[in-house]
This record gives structure tokens, sequence and C-alpha cells, in this order.
């Protein structure tokens, strides 16, 4: 095992693996920028290196400063977290240039399943369903073409993209003459690339993943899935586990995503992302080669510590499970609480936690870097805590998560916690009628 | 002065109850006031130990935080702070042989080479932005320092 870790990354998800290594014995080195100083994970860390300015370019993205404290403290792994480099396969590949453990995937997992048309290829290469589409179209005649063999709806999407722009759903040949060089210009404009390319579409999908974990020497478990379709823009607000899909779509679905990681003989953990459509039909979207923020769902329902098995594997430990050791007990919902305003679409508010109380009682968990005085800085993501509720049931799991909104107090700026509550309140939810569109088709009031 | 003879002053110092106590020789003088030394503006949140094995044999090295010829706080807004610019390990000299590239007390201009702050095994050179007179050297050879982290206080001409 690590005698001493370096964890690169900020916010709950740095306390998160402060934590994991410190019930591990393992000391911890939390880089942090000037906007971070007083932050929760400095303060309960063993060691904190001051990395760079507020901006997270000359900061937390500071390759630099990052691998020199790690030297400089004597740290013999770093783990990445989520975001900023988490999934960036030159820092990996530094790391190990400097003796410096990735607690991650190998730099070569990192690089042909995050690229999103070579995690195509492979996911057809091992077998794995992927939504019908085309290769980079050269014209609008080619985009017809597609049309033709597949069908409406299509939607149009950019090579370079991401974050939804440059994407367009089309509904008939008129509709794709018209979207095409708008698509195009508007990729060009985001992207510098028009280059685009063309996908069945599917409607009214639920967003399924799975969370997988490799030892990078060929074996791979499958810890179950996530319902993550409640989104927002394409982030998540609410996730839960396992879904309410049929046992064996659910088995289908696990045994697709542990086919696609041992084709690459993946190491660490991992999700893979499925859109499952009304009919049963599922495929592959994409893989995120990282722990992911709603990993806290995983392991409630299956008694795992990810975070800790990420170091443990990272250290050369065999894998703590056997597939057949793995089994799900109860219900679990996780929620995000943001500093942002529900009833303004959701515009960040910056501002000072002047007071906080947290949930407690049986069955919940808080991971939070915030705590009273604490003030947000304007820097990053608006992410100030996630509760998870447990419970043997999906109803009694609601119905805990309700009650833990309802104790909670963050006083200071406005949360997303009125959202959730009106979400937990919705017949819809409550039937688990929930597809990627929810938000958009039974939110708006 | 070499770092350890100044050390076991200061500790010398430490049992008695001498408030403030002024040495002078031909090379240089040293004034030590104890109790109320204003802290420094930028602490790192941990101070993490001098690996020993990493530092070139300290020559002359920088006087260590304790014993700065005291400005009074008054006196020390007056003076600029030399912070560092990366994250890296201090080095007072070019090389454990040589001299400090800087002594509290000498006069220094832009461009003046200050020390060295090693990253990634390359040797990066911090200049002097400002011309004035070192007044305190506030880091010990060999020692990590992060970003922000105040090295020297110019007094500025």
């Amino acid at each position: 095992m690590f005698r001493k870790i370096l964890i690169a990354n900020r916010g709950e998800i740095a306390l998160r693996v402060v934590r994991a290594a410190r019930e591990l014995g393992v000391q911890s080195v939390v880089v942090y920028s000037q906007a971070d100083e007083n932050s929760l994970p400095v303060l309960l860390a063993d060691e904190a290196v001051c990395i760079g300015p507020p901006p997270a370019a000359n900061s937390y993205l500071n390759v630099r400063n990052i691998l020199a404290a790690a030297l400089v403290t004597g740290a013999e792994a770093i783990h990445p977290g989520y975001g900023f480099l988490a999934e960036n396969a030159e820092f990996a590949a530094k790391c190990e240039e400097h003796n410096l453990v990735f607690i991650g995937p190998r730099p070569d997992n990192i690089a042909r399943i995050g690229d999103k048309s070579s995690a195509r290829a492979l996911a057809q290469e091992a077998g794995v369903p992927v939504t019908p589409g085309s290769s980079a179209l050269k014209s609008l005649d080619e985009a017809k073409a597609f049309a033709e063999r597949i069908g409406f709806p299509l939607i149009l999407k950019a090579s370079a993209g991401g974050g939804g722009r440059g994407m367009r759903v089309v509904q008939s040949h008129a509709d794709l003459e018209r979207q095409f060089f708008n698509a195009q210009e508007e990729a060009r404009a985001a992207f510098g690339n028009p280059e685009l390319y063309v996908e069945k579409y599917i409607e009214e999908p639920k967003h399924i993943e799975v969370q997988v974990f490799g030892d990078g020497k060929g074996e791979v478990v499958q810890l179950f899935e996530r319902d993550c379709s409640i989104q927002r823009r394409y982030q998540k607000l609410l996730e839960e586990g396992p879904s309410l899909l049929e046992d064996d779509l659910r088995t289908r679905i696990a045994e697709a995503a542990v086919k696609l990681a041992k084709h690459i003989s993946y190491r660490g953990a991992g999700t893979c992302e499925f859109l499952v459509d009304k009919d049963g039909n599922f495929y592959f979207s994409e893989m995120n080669t990282r722990i992911q923020v709603e990993h806290p769902v995983t392991e409630m329902i299956t008694g795992t510590d990810l975070v800790q098995e990420q170091i443990k594997v990272a250290a050369g430990e065999p894998l703590s499970w056997r597939q057949e050791d793995l089994v799900v007990s109860g219900h679990a919902i996780e929620v995000r609480i943001n500093a942002e305003d529900p009833e303004h679409d959701f515009r960040p508010t910056a501002g000072t936690i002047t007071d906080v109380h947290w949930p407690g009682g049986p069955g919940v968990r808080v991971d939070s870097h915030v705590y009273a005085g604490y003030r947000i800085p304007p820097n990053y993501d608006s992410l100030l805590a996630k509760i998870i509720a447990w419970a043997p049931t999906r109803e009694e799991a609601i119905r805990r998560m309700e009650r833990s909104l309802r104790e909670t107090v963050i006083e200071g700026v406005k949360t997303t916690i009125p959202f959730h509550l009106r979400v937990l309140d919705n017949a819809f939810f409550r039937r688990g009628q929930v597809y990627t569109n929810f938000i958009a088709r039974r939110m708006s009031s | 002065m070499q770092t350890r003879e100044l050390k076991r002053l200061l500790d010398v110092l430490k049992d008695t109850d001498v408030s403030e106590m002024t040495l002078e020789t031909g090379e240089y003088k040293l004034t030590v006031k104890r109790g109320s030394v204003a802290t420094v503006a930028h602490v790192p949140a941990v101070q993490y130990a001098v690996p020993a094995a990493a530092a070139p044999a300290a020559t002359e090295a920088a006087a260590p935080q304790q014993a700065p010829q005291a400005a009074t706080p008054a006196a020390r807004e007056r003076l600029v702070d030399v912070v560092a610019p990366i994250v890296g390990t201090f080095y007072a000299a070019p090389s454990p042989d040589a001299p400090p590239f800087v002594r509290v007390g000498e006069r220094v201009k832009p461009g003046t080479v200050l020390c060295i702050i090693e990253a990634m095994k390359l040797m990066n050179e911090i200049e002097a932005e400002t011309a004035g007179v070192i007044k305190e050297v506030l880091v010990d050879n060999g020692q990590p320092v992060e970003y922000g982290q105040v090295l020297f206080r110019i007094e500025p001409d």
C-alpha cells in the first residue's frame, strides 16, 4: 500500500478521497488554489500545497505544479478525483514518467475509450450495441442517404462536440436540409471544426449507467447500474440505483459493460453509459474513465467503498470482490445540492454559507465540503453537497430523502433543495416513469 | 554564520528571558527579537518537513524564519514580497558549494537572481523585479515551497 498520495482536486471529492485514504492508513496531500485556502479538504488533509491562483487553468489544471507538489512531498500516487485532469491521458502518462502512480486507468485506456468515435468502434468490436450512426459526413447528400437507411428521427452531432452544442434533432428530409448547415456553422463557431455525424435519435430514453471495476489484468466485475435520467442540459441532478428495468434487461446491460471493459483490459473504476429505449433496446453511448459524482449510490446498495478500492487496485492489490460476492441490497437515491436558484433557471448563486445543518438518522449519508462561514468561490462548479438516502425499498428511500431534505438547512445562498422536493413528490417520478426529458416535460411549471 | 550555529543561538535564547539582542561582527550584524515577531503574510496550511537528503549542503544558507532583522510592522508595510511563482524546491545557491545568490542586507535590482526553484528536475531562476535591499529571507535552502509562498522581503529604494 502507498504511504502517501496526492489529491489533485477540490471540494467534496477531494474530501471523499482524504477520508478514504485516512481509513486505509495512507497520508494525503491536497493541492489547492488560492481560492480554496480555507476549504475543508485543505484543512483536513495531512498536508496541503498551494499550486496556483484561483482560475483552474492555472491551478487545478497546472500539471507542472501538481507534479512538483507530488515530488516535493514524497507522494507515491495521484488521485485525480473527477473533472479537471481525471480523464486526461497525457496527465496520466506524465505521472508515470515521474514514477508516480495515476490512480485510474492506464493512459492508453483513457485515450482509447475517452475518445467518442474510438469508443464506439471498441464497443462494436466487443459486440456491444451502439446507436446506429454514420461516420463523418462529407456532404448533405451523405446525411440524406443515411436517413433513407435508418429513418427519422435523427440527431446531428459535431465530431468535436460536447455539451449539446452543434446538436440538432431532425424529423424529416426538409428538416435535415435546413438543420444541416446550421449545425455545421454552430460546430465551426463552437469548436473550430464544422465536421458532423448523424445518429439515430432515441426518443424518451432512460440514462442507465453500469459501474465497472477492473484490475488491469483482464479481470472485471460490475457493481450494477444507476438510473441518471433526471438531467438538466446533460447535467445530472438526481441519481438512483438499482434501476426499475426488468431483471433480464439489467443483466444484459451489465454484461455488455463487462464485455467492453474486458475488451480493453480496463484498470480501476469506470462507468459505461447506455441509452435504453421504451422497447428495451439499449445502446452504449460513452464510458467515463474515473470515479463519478454519483458513486455513493452504488456504494450504498452494494456495501462497498469504491474510492478505497481505487487506491488499493492502483497499489497493485487484487480486486476485493469476485462477481458472485456482489449483490444489491435495498435502494439508494442521491441528490446534488447545488448553489443554484431553481426558480431562476438554475442560476448560480455565489456567496457565503452563513449556517448549515445536515440531516442525520438511519440510512442517510452526506458528502460535503461545506461548513458555516464557508465562502463559495466563483471559480468552480456549484456543487455544495450530495445527500444520499438508502432504504430497503424505493418507496422508503424516497420518503427518507424527503425527510432528509426537510431537515437540511443551508442559509446564505439559494440551493436546489426545493427543486428536489418537487421531483420526489412528482407522480411520474414516484411511478418510475422517468426519461431524460423528465425535467423539460414534467417539471416545467 | 552557519544555519546550525544560528539555530543553536536561538535555542539558547529560548531558555532565557532575553527579548532582544544584537550581535555584530566584521561580516554581519544580527538582531533577534523574541516573543512578538509578526507572522508572515502567507503561511502554508501545513508546514512540511525539509527532506534533509534533498538539500544541497547548506552553505551560507538563508537565515531561517525566526531570525529576521526583525522589521517592525510599520516598517514591514513598505517591504515588497517576493513570492514563489511555481511549486518546487527552493535553493539559495546555484550549487551546493557556491555562496547564496543573495544575503540579507544585499542590494538587488530588477533581474538579479535571488534563488532557484527546482520543479520537475528543471532549475527555474527567480529574479528580483524591484530594486532595493533584501531585508528578509524566509525559506531554508532545500525547503519545498508552494505557489504564492513569500520567499524574500525587499525594502524598495
